[in-house]
């Protein structure tokens, strides 16, 4: 008998229909069976309802249901989320065992929008939509890295390599959007007190490396990401919503009985991608080439030598290179800073409740190994997300989260102080260390271009980040009336943040003061206060939702840094008050407060005409006081043509809705107190006094966002495919801008409203499940986007812009041109005949950083137990400014490193191979110039060194293979997978990796510059998901 | 109905909390409109514009180094900065960022002394005495940056040029473009403001602050680059006999850069270990740093200038010896040394400048004596009339004692330049002033006009 059931659920299950033993009905007969998925799983907590009727009941855990049938009732209305819902006719029937199918469409999937919840299928904005399984397991720190190529109109950079590392985010060409997570509004923000970023004269120079904020957001809490793109759906939050919006929602509990997950991974990482450089050989070589191409070129004409250095003397270009060029040395300099590093993960949570509460509890410990030497991010984080239902019309609840985050930085990231800068161009002569173990002196070797080894800064300068990140909200939600709610939420965030610097004496940061330490911490808390009213009816086949509200919000910084130096020299001792000086002593506060009315209307008649109104109304104490308020409108409708008598029919085409929407959002991101002009303190002869530093504007406003969004949704064959197409038109009017102010004013600029930037663009996904049975599945996803942005007009046209404060400018500004456009001299090649190179006499437009088109495409085969994910992305048509490569193809040039007996002792650095294709005797036709050792045969404000960075990269393979107990309730399920990240990467890029940008910055006007960014890794891991 | 009472209830406490959220004030900046109701607050704006002339970009450290390495004094080093890099090849772009920078410090100041010009008279309860002084010094502020700003960015060598400075005397509307006076309406703006501190200043604080005397060095300086001999012989005199200064034996010289506020010194821009300027970190770094590490170098040819002067004790400040091999055959000045403080001062005004300006004011005759006063406190020997022999000769003389001197304090240049000597020792074609930076000329409409040759 018990065969014979199985056997023929198996039937049933193979046949995606039922089929039944035969037994005879009889009056008000109880029903039993069990619901599950088309691989036999048991749905638990399916709801089953008597059609026609209000009787119904819920599968238990264990996916078995029971239900009493009187005479009459037919049909069993069986649902649940994530499945089709069913129909399944009794026919007298007492066991009947349901399958039910897994849902293709996405029609009834609830998306989170700004302050509640709507259901896909009436949705008018443009709003995308992650869930977790399309980015679980990923060994990345920052969520946004695991949305990477996922999106429609999202680029997700990856400026560094670093462990925690901030991400460059950006919605339809607008960079930094707001986060929302759980409801409460963060920035991703760079919250490190100090900057890890100096200049050989010990001045700052950019922020250094970004750890974001949004780090402290464990991937693994989160349930799904919503991100709101058009201005429609992200206007409810006004004045931060020109950038779009995140939503972030973590898991709740769930009623039910208590699961347990346990998820782990554990791998190693390694460069992706390393720069061939030339071996001591190689580099004695070129040196040699670059000496006997300048005696020929002096041979033939001596008075460039001399117009460089008056009664220049030959004899540098014959003398046997000195002793020091035959070490009998070969460092590989990137094999000693980089290495195969680990990365683990460990994730224990559980999840339950019953009808009164729920909770979800979660721990998770994640430890990346930096892959440069001695660097590493560290990560523990807790989260408590409850539910409470006090009565009918009251329940409570509270979300709280707490982050521990320690980071060891890696010093001078992608700039040219840095430790994989310095590794780039030293000298394969040189040794790590001496014989007596201590470390090599880089002074004595050949390459002048470094200011440090890079091994000894990797390890004698130690600098720490720790990180202290509480989250916390109580929410109540009341039932007013049958259709009408209120919700209060109270909410802190609260981050306190420690910064350890210390550079050992025998470093050269550390060396002229005796060693030197900085000691910073940054404070933060926020406080959220949102009060919130709901109401939904439906009349007749009109159905009406509406929300509105009052929000307020005020964050309070601190941020100090002491710094000290001159140490006890091998005390080993480290901390400030070992310090024979303090040199410097800062503390500052800002803060900012936002208070905001909010309102949305929701109207759809008869589930085919939708309509939606919202607003947002905005006070923010960033500016003047007689101008701080402004209000943010949206409209939306949509048109579900499937829904239409001609269209109800079809059966090929199942969905087809048509959006349009229109808004405004703004973007208050522009520092406090700017609109005050102002004076700060300043210092003269042991006399505190103020000197003027802000010359503030009143008449600042926030930034503007007017978007207008078309799109059509579509699904066919009940979601076999489905997808959506977007177009687009932002304009962005008064940005926030530095504008240049005369000189004679005083000040360099000031921060105003100028300029205007249309955004454009296309957006196009689709989905497919080109097969899916119960054994074998196919699910593809693809998404792409061409997005151009374009400045209208802008305060001062042609300004030029510096991606480093010190170096020449980089980028322009210019009406007609894209943000982020490079600057330069065009590079025209090669002479054959001298191996010369020549540049174009004006400087000139040398293309973007940002891609043309971009996207992802990702395939989810499923076997039997086996799964197989694999999700590539691809960018086309941006550009990099590749500064670090005007290091490494310098084809032997040194300013002026001989003694003098014309002794070459020094030359400004090694090369990469790539210097091995360059001009050698005439005739030779190449684009890289003849090697020389007077003469500069490269200009690094050229070109040269804007280089094609499209590129295609597979960046995440996971196989896995999922175990089930034989007997239930043993286990739910494990799980076991192999991962790849960041697999392979197709370009033309010569650099480590064509995602870059300088500083680790979110400027959007200095992107795409490689300085040896920190390279991205290849993660191979191990994982396991076990639910019990 | 209930909705109605608690949407009520909500925006009552909503509007009333709104201000207070709404109204951050900042703990660390202070109001404009608030500086100039106090004497504390005038006191305050006082030392912060010390603070201002402090910048790195002007008397912290670019200002000075820069004009040196743009002349036969120094050549600059660096990581391949191509900003850098045209400085020492004499090939300044006009987007350079740099003389972008010096140029914008210079106006800061200006703003921060026009600020107290403009308002001192607005502050209550001040006494009469402290505030005539604190004008004084902010009239001098005044004309040391627009007589900088003419010397780098102006045709200051010719009385006839129209390429003089922007000149601005007030505040409030900051994008209103000024354009450029000629040069002859900037030297009478500079001298009109140094005789109105001169009538203003009554009181010796010590040589960090500005004094009498001070603007008397500086008048005299000004005078001297005008053409006004006589005034600028009388204003040295006065300042030579301000018994506050004084000359070193050639034994003390290194202590005028070793030593602060010594009495060599007129005005000294003060600077220590909290508040450090970037002299040593451009000029010296450390012991073994490499050309990469050093931006701002002595040339080969200071060094050969000092060979050809045995018995100098100045010839000691310049480093050719003890160097990493990449810095050869180019050296360091040494008159920023200190390492570990880095709190080198700027000199703006020395007493040896002062012996220098009376001699060249007062010509080969009567000026010699000066020269020689100087050469004796230096260790060398007296010139004799023979030395000597025309009024060439001696200028050239002059010339000479001043680069031994004031290498590397930013004097070089402007002196090759208003003698007009920079073809002949620069080199042909070498412009010898800065462009007026690009955004100047952009951010006021071409309003500002460039420098010929840019």
């Amino acid at each position: 008998m018990n065969r014979t059931v199985q056997f023929l659920a198996a039937t049933a299950a193979l046949m995606c229909c039922l089929l039944c033993t035969t037994v005879l009905f009889a009056q008000n007969q109880i029903v039993k069976g069990t619901i599950k998925d088309a691989e036999g799983k048991p749905v638990a907590g399916a709801t089953l309802v008597i059609k026609g009727t209000k009787k119904g009941t819920n599968s238990g855990s264990d996916g078995t249901y029971s239900i009493v049938v009187g005479k009459g009732d037919e049909i069993l209305e069986v649902s649940f989320v994530g499945y089709r819902s069913r129909l399944v006719e009794i026919k007298g029937r007492i066991l009947l065992d349901i399958v039910l199918e897994e849902a293709k469409s996405q029609l009834s999937d609830v998306v989170v929008v700004g302050y509640g919840t709507q259901k896909k299928s009436d949705i008018t904005g443009a709003i995308s939509s992650v869930r977790n399984k399309e980015f679980k397991d990923q060994p990345v720190s920052n969520l946004a890295q695991s949305i990477q190529g996922k999106v429609a109109g999202i680029l997700v950079t990856t400026p560094s390599g670093t462990p925690g590392a901030g991400l460059l985010v950006s919605v339809r060409g607008a960079n930094n959007p707001l986060y929302v997570v759980d409801g409460v509004p963060m920035l991703s923000e760079s919250n490190s007190s100090l900057s890890t970023s100096y200049n050989t004269t010990g001045d700052e120079e950019g922020s250094g490396q970004n750890i974001s904020s949004i780090s402290d957001i464990n991937p693994d809490d989160i349930e799904s990401i919503e991100i709101l793109k058009d201005a429609s759906s992200a206007s409810i939050y006004g004045a931060r919503a020109a950038n779009g919006v995140v939503l972030i929602t973590t898991k709740r509990g769930k009623n039910g009985k208590t699961e347990f997950g346990f998820n782990s991974f554990a791998g190693i990482q390694n460069v992706s991608r390393k720069i061939p450089f030339l071996d001591s050989k190689g580099f004695v070589a070129l040196e040699e080439d670059a000496r006997k191409q300048d005696l020929i070129a002096y041979n033939q004409d001596p008075t460039p030598f001399n117009n460089l250095y008056p009664g220049f003397d030959p004899s540098v270009l014959t003398t046997p290179l000195p002793s020091s060029w035959n070490t009998g040395v070969n460092t590989n300099w990137e094999n000693q800073i980089f290495r195969t590093a680990p990365i683990s993960n460990l994730q224990l949570s559980a999840r339950g409740g019953n009808e009164k509460t729920k909770f979800f509890l979660a721990g998770n410990y994640f430890d990346q190994q930096g892959i440069v030497i001695e660097n590493f991010y560290k990560r523990a984080s807790f989260r408590m997300n409850l539910d409470n239902k006090v009565n009918d019309r009251i329940s409570l609840g509270a979300n709280t989260s707490f982050t521990y985050g320690r980071n060891r930085r890696s010093f001078n990231d992608d700039t040219y102080t840095g430790i994989v800068t310095n590794a780039l161009g030293a000298s394969p002569l040189m040794p790590v260390y001496n014989a007596d173990g201590s470390y090599a002196d880089y002074t004595l070797y050949q390459a002048s271009w470094l200011s440090d080894n890079p091994v000894k800064s990797a390890k004698e300068i130690k600098a720490f980040t720790t990180n202290y990140r509480f989250i916390g909200t109580v929410f109540a939600d009341i039932q007013l009336l049958k259709s009408l709610k209120f919700r209060s939420s109270f909410t802190a965030d609260y981050t306190n943040l420690i910064d350890n610097q210390f550079f050992d004496p025998i470093t050269s940061d550390g060396a002229p003061v005796g060693g030197k330490a900085i000691e910073g911490t940054y404070r933060n808390l926020t406080w959220l206060n949102e009060n919130i009213l709901t109401y939904t009816n439906n009349f007749g086949k009109s159905s009406l939702s509406a929300v509105g509200g009052f929000t307020a919000q005020s964050s309070r910084y601190e941020k100090t840094a002491v710094k000290a130096q001159g140490f006890p020299e091998g005390s080993g001792l480290e901390n400030i008050s070992s310090a024979s000086t303090v040199t410097s002593a800062s503390a500052q506060n800002f803060g900012w407060g936002l208070a905001s009315f909010l309102g949305r209307i929701n109207y759809a008649y008869d589930e085919k005409y939708l309509f939606s109104l919202s607003a947002r109304y905005d006070g923010s104490s960033r500016f003047d006081p007689s101008d701080r308020w402004g209000l943010f409108p949206a409209f939306s409708a949509g048109w579900v043509l499937s829904k239409e008598k001609f269209m109800e029919k079809s059966e090929f085409i199942t969905n087809l809705k048509l959006r349009v929407s229109y808004g405004l959002t703004g973007d208050q991101e522009i520092g406090d107190f700017q609109f005050q002009r102002y004076w700060t303190p300043s210092r003269y002869d042991g006399n505190a006094g103020l000197r003027p530093t802000n010359i503030g504007n009143p008449g600042l406003t926030w930034q503007r966002n007017k978007m207008f969004n078309i799109g059509a949704d579509f699904e066919i064959q009940h979601g076999k495919l489905s997808g959506s197409l977007e177009f687009f038109r932002g304009d962005r009017t008064k940005l926030l801008a530095n504008a240049v102010l005369p000189a004679t004013s005083g000040f360099a600029s000031y921060t105003t409203n100028a300029g205007d930037i249309e955004n454009k663009g296309v957006e196009f996904s689709l989905m497919a499940y080109p097969v899916k049975n119960p054994h074998f599945s196919w699910a593809i996803s693809f998404n792409m986007s061409y997005i151009q942005d374009k400045i209208k007009s802008l305060y001062s046209d042609n300004e030029l812009i510096f991606a480093y404060a010190d170096l020449f400018p980089t980028h322009i500004l210019k009406v007609g041109q894209a943000v982020g456009s490079f600057w330069g001299y065009k590079y025209l090649g090669v002479d054959p005949k001298t191996g010369n190179p020549s540049y174009s006499n004006d400087p000139q437009i040398l293309g973007k950083a940002t891609p043309d088109y971009f996207g992802g495409l990702t395939n989810d085969f499923k076997y039997r137990n086996f799964d197989l994910s694999i999700s590539t992305q691809f960018s086309l048509g941006n550009k990099v400014y590749n500064l670090i490569r005007t290091t490494y193809q310098t084809l032997g040039y040194s300013p002026g490193g001989w003694d003098a007996n014309n002794n070459l002792f020094q030359v400004y650095a090694n090369n990469a191979t790539i210097v091995n294709k360059r001009w050698e005797k005439p005739g030779d036709v190449t684009n890289i110039p003849r090697a020389s050792l007077i003469f500069q045969n490269y200009n690094q404000q050229s070109s040269q060194f804007v280089e094609d960075a499209s590129f295609f990269r597979i960046r995440t393979v996971n196989l896995g293979y999922t175990l089930r107990p034989k007997h239930p309730g043993l286990y739910n399920s494990l799980r076991l997978y192999l991962q790849v990240q960041n697999l392979w990467v197709l370009t033309k890029y010569y650099g480590f990796d064509p995602e870059v940008s300088s500083n680790g910055g979110s400027n959007p006007q200095t992107a795409g510059v490689d300085y040896a960014a920190y390279p991205q890794a290849r993660t191979l891991t191990f994982g396991l998901n076990f639910n019990f | 109905m209930i909705k109605y009472i608690i949407s009520g209830v909500l925006c009552l406490i909503a509007l009333s909390s709104c201000n207070k959220i709404l109204n951050v004030t900042s703990p660390n900046a202070v109001d404009n409109s608030t500086i100039f109701t106090s004497v504390n607050g005038l006191r305050n704006a006082r030392i912060g514009m010390y603070s201002t002339l402090q910048d790195k970009n002007y008397y912290g450290g670019y200002f000075p180094l820069l004009s040196e390495c743009y002349a036969d004094n120094g050549t600059t080093g660096g990581y391949d900065v191509i900003d850098l890099n045209d400085i020492a090849s004499r090939t300044v772009q006009t987007a350079n960022l740099y003389t972008t920078g010096i140029y914008q410090a210079i106006y800061n100041s200006i703003y921060t002394a026009n600020s107290i010009i403009n308002n001192i008279s607005k502050v209550p309860n001040l006494d009469p005495t402290e505030g005539s002084n604190i004008l004084g010094e902010a009239l001098f502020v005044r004309a040391l940056g627009e007589f900088d700003l003419l010397r780098l960015y102006g045709e200051h060598w010719n009385k006839s040029s129209e390429y003089g400075i922007s000149i601005v005397v007030t505040i409030g509307q900051p994008k209103v473009p000024i354009a450029r006076s000629t040069v002859d309406a900037s030297y009478k703006q500079i001298i009109a403001d140094l005789q109105s501190a001169i009538t203003s200043l009554n009181t010796f604080n010590g040589n960090q602050y500005i004094s009498l005397s001070a603007a008397k060095a500086l008048l005299a300086r000004v005078d001297l680059y005008y053409g006004d001999y006589a005034h600028a012989d009388s204003l040295a005199t006065d300042v030579i006999n301000d018994n506050n200064f004084a000359l070193f034996g050639p034994g003390s010289v290194p202590q005028v850069y070793s030593s602060r506020l010594t009495p060599e010194s007129v005005f000294e821009l003060k600077f220590d270990l909290q508040n450090p300027s970037a002299y040593n970190t451009l000029t010296y770094v450390r012991t073994t740093a490499l050309r990469t590490d050093v931006a701002f170098l002595a040339s080969a040819g200071l060094n050969t200038f000092f060979q050809g002067r045995p018995g100098d004790v100045r010839g000691a400040l310049v480093d050719f010896v003890n160097e990493d091999p990449s810095i050869m055959p180019d050296g360091r000045t040494q008159k920023y040394r200190g390492e570990q403080t880095k709190d080198n001062s700027g000199y703006v005004l020395r007493l040896a400048e002062v012996y220098l300006i009376r001699a060249e004011a007062s010509g080969r005759s009567a000026g010699l004596p000066d020269l020689n006063t100087l050469r004796e406190s230096r260790g060398l020997a007296d010139l004799t009339g023979a030395d000597v022999p025309d009024s060439t000769s001696f200028l050239n003389a002059v010339l000479d004692e001043r680069r031994a001197e004031l290498n590397f304090e930013g004097h070089r240049l402007f002196d090759l330049a208003r003698t007009g000597n920079v073809g002949s020792i620069l080199g042909a074609g070498v412009n010898p002033i800065m462009p007026i930076p690009q955004r100047e000329i952009e951010g006021t409409n071409n309003i500002v006009k460039q420098n010929p040759g840019y």
